[in-house]
C-alpha cells in the first residue's frame, strides 16, 4: 500500500512539473487573470445589478470558462503526450500498475487546475476586497448599507469550482483511457461537460413529469446519474455576496457528489485502460 | 531460491484487430522459448517480425491471445514481475524537461529503491553507462547515443534480475555501440540475465550467449550461439608454411611439400549469413 502510494505520488510529481511548464497553462492563468483584472474596468456595465456582483459574475465566469477548457485539453494533452511519445512505455514496463499511472496522472492535472484556480481567486478576492472598501465608505457617507462581501465564501466557491474541475478532469481521463486520438477525447469530453452543466434540466423535467413516454422518462432518469450535475458547483454569487440563500448542505452534498463522481470516472478509466495495448 | 529461467515463453500468439471489420494479423504465432538465467539472449529478426510485441508481451505491456509467460518464476504483468526486470524500449523518448539525474532517480523511486538508497542507485547508473558527467543536462540536450546510455542507466538503477533491450545501438555510432556493448557485458559478469533485439548482428554474435530468430511471428530457430554458427559436418584444417605450391598439391599431398597441421577446426558461418539464409529463404517459399 505504502508504496503504491510512493508510485502514485511520484507519477502525480512528474504530471504537475510536465503540466506547468506548458504555454498552454501559461496562457491560459495570464489570459484569465488579464480577465479578472479587467472586471473593475467594465464594472458600468453592470446592468443595473450592484458592482461587487458584476465584477464576481466576470471573474467567476472567467475561472469557470477558462477553467473548464484547461481542464479538457490538458487532462487529455497530458494522456496522449505519454502514449504518442512513448513515455508510457518506459513507465509501465517498472512495476506501475494503470491504475496508479492514471490516478497519478488525475492527481498531477487536479493540482495544477488548482493552482490555476486559486491563483485567480486571490486576485479577484483582492479586487473584490479593495473596491468593497471603497464601496463601503461611500456607503457610511451617504448612510446606507455598506455592501457584503464573504471573502471566506470566495474561496468556498473556489473549493467547489476545483471539485467541478476535479470531476471534469476524472470524465476526460475516463475517455481518454478508451479513446484513440486527443481530438476525440477533447471534443467527446466537451460535449459531455455541456450535458453536465445542462444536466439539471433533465432533473427538473423527471420532476413534472408530463406529458413523457417511458421511453423518455427511463432515458432521462438513467442520464441523470450517468452525467454527474455541473451546475450544483455553481453557487458563487451566494456563496460571496449573499450567504444565506445558500441551502443548508448544498455544499457539502455537491462536494460528496464530486467526489463519488470522481471515484467512479477513474475507477471506470483504470478498469478500460487495462484492457489497453500500449 | 528460483533456479528456473529467466523468462519461459510457452504458445505465444498474438492476433491484431485491424479495421472495422476486425480482420485478424497474427504478429506471433505460437512462440516458445527459456532464457536460462545469467545468460545473454539475442532475439532476432527482421522489421515487423514480432520481436517487439512479444517483448511487450512478457513485459505486460501487451496482453497476449494465447499461451503462457513466467518471469523469474513470476506470472508477467505482475508488478512483482516487473520490479525484478529492466527494460529499455526502442528508440527511446523521456520527458525532455529532466535531467538525465532525476530522470533515473525518478525510474529509481517508481522501481521500488529505497529513499536512503537513491543517490547512490543513481550515481552508479550513470556511471556503469558513462553518463555521470552528462547527468545534469536536461534530457533534451542529449545526442542519440547519450539517449540510449541514460535509457540503459534507468533500465538498471534498481539492480534488475533480468535486463530486456529493444534495439539499444539504433542510431548509435560505431563507438558509441561498442561501449554499450562493454556494457552489456559488464552486467552478464554481475549475474544478470540479458534480452537482446538488435540488428547489430555481429556484436551480437559476440555478447550473445543464446540467440533465437523470427521472421513472420514465428521461432525459426533458438540455441546456442556456439551450436547454432558451427558447421560439424565440415572442418578447417591450418596449416604452416603453405608455399603456392602447396596450395595446389594440398589436398593429395601436403606433408610431401613440408607443411604442417597444426590444427583442425570446425568452419563457421557468420550469424549474418545465417540470418540473411533463414530469413530470405522463408520468403522465398
Amino acid at each position: 500500500m505504502k508504496s503504491s502510494l510512493t508510485r502514485i505520488s511520484w507519477m502525480t510529481r512528474l504530471t504537475f512539473l510536465e503540466a506547468i511548464r506548458q504555454r498552454f497553462f501559461a496562457f491560459l492563468i495570464l489570459l484569465s487573470a488579464a480577465l479578472v483584472l479587467s472586471s473593475v474596468s467594465f464594472r458600468f456595465l453592470d446592468f443595473g445589478h450592484g458592482e461587487l456582483k458584476f465584477v464576481c459574475d466576470f471573474g467567476f465566469g472567467g475561472m469557470f470558462l477558462f477553467g473548464s477548457v484547461l481542464a479538457v485539453v490538458m487532462s487529455a494533452q497530458l494522456f496522449f503526450a505519454e502514449m504518442d511519445n512513448r513515455t508510457a512505455l518506459t513507465l509501465l514496463a517498472k512495476p506501475v500498475s494503470r491504475t496508479e499511472f492514471l490516478v497519478g496522472k488525475f492527481i498531477g492535472v487536479w493540482l495544477v487546475l488548482g493552482v490555476f484556480i486559486f491563483t485567480l481567486s486571490t486576485l479577484l478576492a483582492i479586487i473584490l476586497w479593495a473596491r468593497c472598501q471603497e464601496l463601503t465608505a461611500a456607503a457610511i457617507e451617504v448612510g446606507k448599507a455598506p455592501p457584503e462581501l464573504s471573502i471566506k465564501g470566495l474561496f468556498s466557491y473556489t473549493g467547489m469550482q476545483w471539485a467541478r474541475l476535479g470531476v471534469v478532469a476524472a470524465m476526460i481521463l475516463m475517455v481518454a483511457s478508451l479513446a484513440r486520438t486527443f481530438l476525440f477525447t477533447v471534443i467527446v469530453g466537451s460535449m459531455l461537460v455541456v450535458a453536465g452543466q445542462l444536466q439539471w434540466l433533465a432533473q427538473e423535467t423527471l420532476l413534472k413529469p408530463g406529458d413523457l413516454n417511458f421511453f423518455s422518462k427511463a432515458l432521462l432518469s438513467i442520464s441523470t446519474y450517468i452525467i454527474p450535475n455541473l451546475q450544483q458547483f455553481n453557487i458563487g454569487d451566494a456563496l460571496t455576496l449573499d450567504h444565506g440563500s445558500v441551502a443548508d448542505g448544498a455544499v457539502t452534498l455537491a462536494l460528496f457528489s464530486g467526489t463519488c463522481y470522481i471515484v467512479v470516472f477513474i475507477f471506470i478509466g483504470s478498469l478500460i485502460f487495462r484492457q489497453r495495448e500500449i | 531460491m528460483n533456479t528456473g529461467p529467466a523468462i519461459a515463453v510457452k504458445g505465444l500468439t498474438k492476433d491484431f484487430r485491424i479495421g472495422l471489420r476486425g480482420l485478424k494479423l497474427r504478429a506471433v504465432d505460437n512462440v516458445s522459448f527459456e532464457i536460462p538465467r545469467g545468460q545473454v539472449f539475442g532475439l532476432l529478426g527482421p522489421n515487423g517480425c514480432g520481436k517487439s510485441t512479444t517483448l511487450k508481451i512478457i513485459l505486460g505491456l501487451v496482453s497476449p491471445t494465447a499461451g503462457e509467460v513466467s518471469i523469474l518464476g513470476f506470472p508477467f504483468a505482475t508488478t512483482a514481475a516487473r520490479s525484478r526486470t529492466g527494460f529499455l524500449p526502442e528508440a527511446p523518448y523521456f520527458h525532455k524537461f529532466l535531467s538525465g539525474r532525476e530522470l533515473v532517480a525518478y525510474c529509481a523511486r517508481l522501481s521500488g529503491v529505497k529513499p536512503e538508497s537513491v543517490n547512490q542507485a543513481v550515481e552508479e547508473a550513470l556511471a556503469l553507462t558513462a553518463m555521470t558527467e552528462a547527468g545534469d543536462r536536461t534530457i533534451g540536450t542529449y545526442s542519440k547515443g547519450m539517449l540510449q546510455r541514460i535509457g540503459l542507466a534507468q533500465a538498471i538503477v534498481h539492480d534488475p534480475e533480468l535486463v530486456i533491450l529493444d534495439e539499444p545501438t539504433a542510431g548509435v555510432d560505431p563507438v558509441g555501440s561498442a561501449a554499450i556493448g562493454q556494457m552489456i557485458k559488464a552486467m552478464k559478469s554481475k549475474g544478470k540475465t540479458i534480452v537482446l533485439c538488435s540488428h547489430l548482428l555481429g556484436q551480437v554474435e559476440q555478447v550473445c550467449d543464446r540467440i533465437a530468430i523470427m521472421d513472420r511471428g514465428k521461432l525459426v530457430l533458438e540455441g546456442r550461439v556456439d551450436d547454432v554458427l558451427t558447421r560439424r559436418d565440415q572442418n578447417i584444417i591450418t596449416v604452416e608454411n603453405l608455399s603456392p605450391e602447396a596450395r595446389r598439391a594440398a589436398e593429395e599431398a601436403l606433408a610431401q611439400h613440408g607443411a604442417k597441421i597444426t590444427s583442425v577446426t570446425h568452419p563457421r558461418r557468420s550469424l549474418d549469413d545465417l540470418f540473411r539464409e533463414l530469413v530470405t529463404g522463408s520468403r522465398d517459399a
